[in-house]
């Protein structure tokens, strides 16, 4: 899990995009999703997240999101397929509608949570954030703040394993309870991962005005982001995208 | 009372973070491992608390692979005190702190018993109990966390880092109170520790690592006199022994000021 967001080097195609053309394509991937109603469509879609994975020399990884993904879509799956009464019965309370149903909301959850996690682990945080000044003209301080919250997600999850490890030293079954007792004896664990959050925010506050963090501007950024004829195609591939999701 | 061996550990995607290491620690003994950044120390003492498990070999404690335990089973024989006290602490004030740890690991023993306990370690660290731990200082909360580990009497205390931020006068009161613990009760230390001068002061046994494998295990003062093994650790030693190694012959034992001043004394004694 905690490697799920950390930065993955590489020289693939997907690599060598603007960080704004990824930030389209997983925009774009997202709107597909929610504007088609075609279950083949989802398929689709779906494979095209697993194709930019495999194009983008992360096959392990995007592999491991899908793993993660299936468990959750497999309950939903089941909650939705169980609570849609509508269409005629296919076995006990099920329906084939309440089977169409499921298929898609998990299919759409899956096709909408893998693009932006497999972007970030093939783009550099601070390449982000240049660009979102430079190309789109965000204020630095809030491309700052979104950078910043995507780079801590991993440290918070780092920072909640350790705790549960020191829990477990004092005597706290962290590692023979399951379920729904677990997730009972972490929510006390809450409070020191929100103070240590909050002190870390703090620090990387000061440590950020120490270095002129009001000082920057758009041009403080050494590296440029210029669109190729590789970003045109690819936005023009999104474009198409969402066109064919509206049509289908 | 911890016995590794020919154990060897690496984390996922890296490579061996500790290599082959063998040693044992007995009851009473106050063992301090050093070395430099990214040596293993810390994953050693994971190691012998079961927090990890070894990819290679096997870990003993009272004789039992720490396998075939868990880890919140061990905490009443165990006690860890980690480098960032901040991870261990979670409750409102130091006495619900000091009680929750207490409660975890001696319930059994009713509320009554385990107030008992916990007004004696209050007491003890000088704390009344109602104050917020997230509002003392790094120093206070890294006592507030050896006092929680330390009420409830563990068999072995396992220190990561356990000076780490703290001034001179917050470390000696955590050392000393650790040292009186090995001394009168034969609790069994395990420390890692970069202050070489505490190291000095405290421990008796020095286990040098580097590069994940065992060094050199042996004396404090004759593992700080081993100009080979310093340099295979990393380390530098304290500077009295530094100052005494440099002086030469007839310095060799000077490793406190007071030895170095009858040493002096007798080299201008011995030159008139």
């Amino acid at each position: 899990m905690r490697e799920l967001f950390q930065y993955v080097p590489g020289d693939s195609l997907i690599h060598r995009l603007n960080p704004i053309t990824k930030l389209l394509l997983t925009v774009a991937i997202c709107a597909a999703a929610f504007v088609t109603d075609s279950l083949i469509f989802l398929v689709l879609l779906l494979l095209i997240d697993l194709l930019i994975g495999f194009v983008a020399g992360v096959p392990k990884k995007t592999l491991s999101i899908l793993k993660g993904l299936l468990k959750i879509a497999a309950f939903l799956f089941l909650l939705q397929a169980l609570l849609t009464r509508r269409g005629q019965p296919v076995f006990w309370i099920v329906t084939d509608q309440g089977l169409l149903t499921a298929g898609k909301v998990v299919l759409r959850l899956m096709v909408v949570c893998m693009p932006l996690t497999l972007v970030l682990a093939v783009t550099r945080i601070s390449d982000l954030a240049n660009a979102l000044v430079q190309v789109l003209h965000v204020p630095y301080k809030y491309a700052f703040t979104l950078t910043t919250t995507i780079r801590f997600i991993p440290q918070f999850l780092e920072e909640m394993g350790d705790i549960m490890e020191a829990q477990t030293a004092r005597g706290v079954e962290f590692d023979k309870a399951r379920g729904v007792k677990k997730l009972g004896m972490i929510l006390p664990l809450c409070a020191p991962l929100l103070i240590s959050s909050v002190r870390r925010a703090d620090s990387t506050a000061v440590a950020a005005e120490a270095r002129g963090f009001h000082l920057r501007t758009a041009q403080s950024g050494y590296k440029r982001y210029p669109f190729r004829m590789i970003d045109g195609i690819a936005a023009l591939l999104c474009v198409l995208l969402i066109v064919f999701a509206a049509i289908i | 009372m911890i016995q590794l061996e020919g154990v060897s550990f690496s984390y996922a995607a890296q490579g061996p973070t500790v290599q082959n290491i063998s040693f044992h620690i007995g009851k009473g003994e106050f063992a301090a491992i050093l070395g430099a950044n990214g040596a293993g120390k810390t994953t050693t003492v994971k190691l012998i608390d079961g927090l990890i498990l070894p990819t290679a070999g096997r870990v003993l404690l009272n004789g039992k692979d720490t396998r075939e335990t868990r880890v919140s089973q061990r905490a009443r024989q165990v006690g860890f005190l980690f480098q960032n006290p901040d991870r261990q602490i979670c409750k409102n004030t130091v006495r619900e702190e000091i009680l929750f740890g207490l409660k975890t690991v001696r319930g059994e023993e009713g509320d009554e018993a385990l107030n008992a306990r916990a007004d004696a370690i209050l007491a003890d660290f000088g704390f009344s109990g109602d104050e917020e731990p997230y509002a003392l200082s790094r120093g206070q909360r890294q006592r507030v966390a050896l006092a929680s580990i330390l009420a409830v009497e563990p068999e072995v205390l396992i220190l990561d880092e356990p000076t780490t931020g703290l001034d001179y006068r917050e470390c000696c009161h955590i050392m000393d109170r650790i040292r009186r613990m090995n001394e009168e009760q034969g609790v069994t230390v395990v420390m890692v520790c970069h202050d070489m001068e505490v190291v000095l002061d405290y421990a008796r046994r020095a286990l040098v690592m580097a590069g994940g494998e065992l060094k050199a295990d042996g004396p404090v003062r004759e593992i700080f006199r081993d100009r080979a093994v310093m340099e295979a650790g990393a380390i530098l030693p304290p500077q009295m022994i530094d100052l005494s190694l440099r002086l030469g012959a007839g310095f060799e034992q000077a490793d406190t000021p007071e030895a170095m001043a009858r040493a002096v004394r007798d080299r201008r004694e011995s030159r008139q």
